[in-house]
């Protein structure tokens, strides 16, 4: 690297043969014809500026016609706004194009249509099973991805006195909120020797956008497989956002609101249908105050179908669990230790590790207050 | 704005354009670069804009202070308050809340009532990246290495958006020059560039998201819940995972960078062959090690005193080290392991050489269990490095001791085989990859638009959707 006190006119002017970087004026650039320029050493051939952009697009447009369908799909599950209306706008002619020529097969070839969100991990199971020895299962066993066992377990006879033998089955889904929770809530049941819990959590998900992520269908099908005996619910964090039409039904609209608690209602009932006990952990407060607005929105909702679906689902309120003692926004909180733990991330949505502990430590004390000694 | 998106990819596209067009206009074209990074760095939020121009103006002006006084008092006290100053804003938004939350506990234990507010302060992207650039601009001044820049120059410099986000970090000598220089429009070496470019999107967005989603999340969530070989796979394939995301992400800025006409240092050089930790620290975020070098470690002494002051140096460098990537418990532990390795390193090659032995012992076997123990030793802190607290390390360490005789079922013949075949990979002479891009090069345009476009196809559909920001954005 050169000198900077040497890169003036006359110190470069001085330089043989000049480098094609050195010079100083326009005129100067004009002057030099790159023809005289030396070979590189590396044998890689150079080219000017238009051919590489030529190039650069050449390969972005066959790589577009070759995924339109793709991007097509992802426009369509995309929040409804003006983005997503450009994007379907621009992809949706080119998909057709790729499709009339057949080329949309080479990317279904990979199975790349049936992708899962990103980050996505699956249900995970952790804790004793029904088929665990009794004796000596303190430790829970670790943790099976993808499926829990085809067939039944076999139910405790008093599923509020589960025993390593015979564990309570609790089944947690959410969105990444519900993540932040899950994790900490999945990990402290299974260390007890006694639960069995399962996690689905699905990051960018919720209720109000079934074309992207279909809730119930997912439920039904962890239903299946865990035959839980308490299922937690964390859902919402994605949910202030319109109805896809047509016609579309803005979000916080009288109608929203009906299609959404319906849609809530019919999610616990789901819950409910084998015979679980529900807990509905409330999204806690958000800082951005717009989405704190939205959120509480959404946990009315929430919380008054909780209280009218037969039988009754136990709302868990996370306003001052993780927030102030009024229920606004705040990063730390206190233990009862005295200890201060900051428990939200800094984007002001998500939780922290500590943030998720204290809401699971919750869940834990609800689940003893009715009556599973856990 | 992510680099693997289509906005910016749309982005680029301009910003490319724009700036050959004007290349002819120096004052023009600083301006649309200064302009288009601004509009880069605040796609997600313009507020931290104010903050990027803040920086930059302190920087400059403390720059231009430190040359523009001669007695050598005043400029040191000069160029130690514009550090003081760019130290302090680092630390208001990076270190504030991780200080009070300690501070207040340790109140607490003592029976004393809060000492400080609590504030949870957000962390502007790349803070810490170009507040080391500004520093080491000032400093480099004060050392007299380094003209002043002119103000348009500084700008660009400190924005320029290739390096902006996660470095590299780059220091004025290397890139005021090119700044003031005109770039040669004929003659951009585009294979190369092409080559970095994909290749960072395929490690970025292909192998680091399967490998996160694979094993290193779900063992690093719940430790307690998988097997000694999961744990182990997890540590492996957090340091498969970080690599692939931080030098992908710094091949695409080298690549870019390139397709501007302008050269950046190399970050990477194989860090897994690594020999030894300060090998490893050769080869392992660069610009970092030799920021590190030369505005902390050689201020502080060196190597150039006895044995324990050489220690002392190594541990404060490297603890500051792991402060600097994020204000938690975890990254002190693991700046402390980095730096407890390199000192016992130090001292074995010390009394080697008291002995009148060579100061690293020699031989392929030997080469070959240092690799092994060097990349083993890098492993365990990188399970310091990804937990979010210390009993999360300690979790999956246990279960290293502890978690035999268990079925592993997250430990895949594809996890094994993209794992050891990811580390295999570093040992591929960088020949064979040059005679790649040379072969691309000759190609007919025709023949180089569809292996491009081939290869953007592979990387987005082998690729989750939505792609995780990159790690050493929060940096």
């Amino acid at each position: 690297m050169a000198d900077l006190r040497t890169t003036g006119p006359r110190a470069t002017s001085a330089r043989t043969p000049p480098h094609p970087v050195d010079w100083q004026t326009f005129e100067e650039w004009q002057s030099h014809p790159h023809a005289e320029l030396p070979a590189p050493p590396d044998g890689r051939q150079r080219a000017r500026w238009t051919r590489v952009l030529a190039l650069g697009l050449g390969g972005f447009a066959l790589w577009f016609l070759l995924f339109a369908p793709t991007l097509q799909h992802d426009a369509q599950v995309s929040p409804v706004g003006t983005r997503r209306t450009v994007s379907l706008d621009i992809t949706g002619p080119v998909a057709a194009l790729s499709r009339g020529l057949q080329l949309s097969r080479i990317v279904s070839v990979t199975g790349r249509t049936n992708r899962l969100p990103g980050g996505t991990v699956g249900l995970t199971v952790s804790g004793p099973t029904s088929q665990d020895p009794p004796a000596g299962a303190a430790r829970p066993t670790r943790a099976k991805h993808g499926a829990a066992g085809r067939t039944r377990p076999t139910s405790p006879a008093n599923p509020k006195k589960p025993t390593p033998a015979q564990p309570l089955r609790v089944l947690i889904v959410g969105d990444s909120i519900g993540l932040d929770v899950g994790g900490p809530l999945q990990s402290d049941l299974a260390g007890t020797g006694v639960v069995n819990a399962a996690l689905d959590a699905r990051e960018s998900t919720g209720l109000t956008r079934p074309d992207y992520f279909d809730w119930p269908v997912e439920l039904t099908s962890d239903l299946a497989q865990v035959h839980p005996q308490v299922v937690v619910i964390m859902i919402g964090g994605n949910d202030a956002q319109d109805f896809l039409g047509p016609p579309d039904v803005p979000f916080s609209s009288p109608e929203w609101n009906t299609l959404y608690a319906q849609r809530v209602a019919q999610f616990m009932q789901n819950a409910h249908s084998g015979g679980a006990a529900v807990i509905w952990v409330g999204m806690p407060p958000m800082q951005n105050p717009t989405l704190n607005a939205q959120m509480q929105d959404i946990n009315a909702v929430v919380q008054q179908q909780a209280a009218a679906v037969k039988p009754p689902v136990t709302y868990l309120s996370t306003d001052k669990m993780l927030g102030t003692p009024q229920g606004g926004y705040t990063a730390f909180v206190t233990t009862a230790a005295g200890q201060v733990v900051n428990v939200r991330s800094p984007d002001g949505i998500h939780l922290t590790t500590g943030g998720g502990q204290v809401v699971a430590q919750q869940v834990i004390d609800q689940l003893r207050a009715m009556g599973y000694r856990i | 704005m992510l680099f693997p998106t289509i906005d910016f990819a749309i982005f680029f596209a301009v910003a490319f354009t724009v700036n050959w067009l004007l290349n002819p206009y120096a004052g023009w074209w600083k301006l649309s670069m200064i302009g288009l990074s601004y509009v880069f760095y605040g796609w997600v939020g313009w507020s931290y804009c104010l903050l990027l121009l803040a920086t930059t103006a302190v920087a400059f002006v403390g720059g231009s202070t430190v040359a523009a006084l001669q007695a050598e008092r005043a400029r040191r006290v000069a160029m130690g308050v514009t550090v003081g100053v760019l130290l302090g804003i680092l630390g208001w938004f990076k270190y504030y809340g991780f200080v009070s939350v300690n501070l207040d506990n340790v109140s607490h234990a003592l029976g004393f009532g809060r000492v400080v507010p609590l504030l949870q302060v957000a962390l502007p992207i790349a803070i810490s990246f170009f507040t080391f650039m500004a520093i080491s601009y000032v400093v480099d001044i004060y050392r007299r290495e380094l003209e002043p820049a002119k103000p348009l120059d500084f700008a660009v410099y400190i924005s320029f958006f290739p390096h902006l986000l996660a470095g590299p970090i780059v220091r004025g000598g290397e890139l005021l020059p090119q700044i003031r220089r005109r770039r040669d429009p004929e003659t951009i070496d585009y294979s190369r560039a092409f080559w970095l470019i994909l290749a960072g999107l395929f490690k970025k967005v292909v192998i680091s998201s399967y490998v996160s989603s694979a094993i290193v999340q779900p063992v690093f969530t719940s430790p307690s819940q998988h097997s000694a070989l999961e744990a182990i796979f997890a540590a492996w394939g957090y340091a498969v995972q970080i690599y692939c995301d931080f030098s992908g992400y710094t091949d695409i800025a080298i690549g870019l960078a390139l397709l501007l006409g302008f050269r950046f240092p190399q970050n990477f050089d194989a860090p897994y062959t690594a020999r030894n930790l300060q090998d490893f620290w050769r080869r392992w975020h660069m610009t970092l090690s030799r920021w590190l070098r030369d505005y902390l470690y050689i201020p502080l002494g060196g190597n150039g005193g006895g044995d324990m002051q050489t220690v002392r140096n190594i541990m404060i460098t490297m603890v500051l080290g792991g402060l600097w990537h994020g204000a938690a418990w975890t990254f002190v532990a693991w700046g402390a392991l980095q730096g407890i390795g390199q000192s016992f390193g130090h001292l074995r090659r010390a009394s080697r050489v008291r002995r009148g032995l060579p100061a690293v012992a020699e031989g392929p076997a030997r080469d070959w269990v240092q690799r092994v123990l060097t990349f083993q030793f890098v492993c365990l802190g990188w399970v310091f490095f990804n937990a979010s607290s210390m009993s999360q390390a300690f979790g999956v360490l246990d279960r290293v001791v502890t978690g035999w005789n268990e079925s592993s079922p997250l430990v895949t013949p594809l996890l094994v085989l993209v794992v050891l075949g990811t580390i295999a990979l570093q040992y591929v002479p960088p020949d064979a990859v040059a005679r790649l891009q040379v072969a691309f090069s000759r190609q007919r345009a025709a023949v180089q638009v569809g292996l491009v476009g081939f290869a953007l196809l592979g990387v987005t559909t082998f690729g989750p959707v939505g792609v995780a920001p990159f790690i050493y954005y929060r940096f």
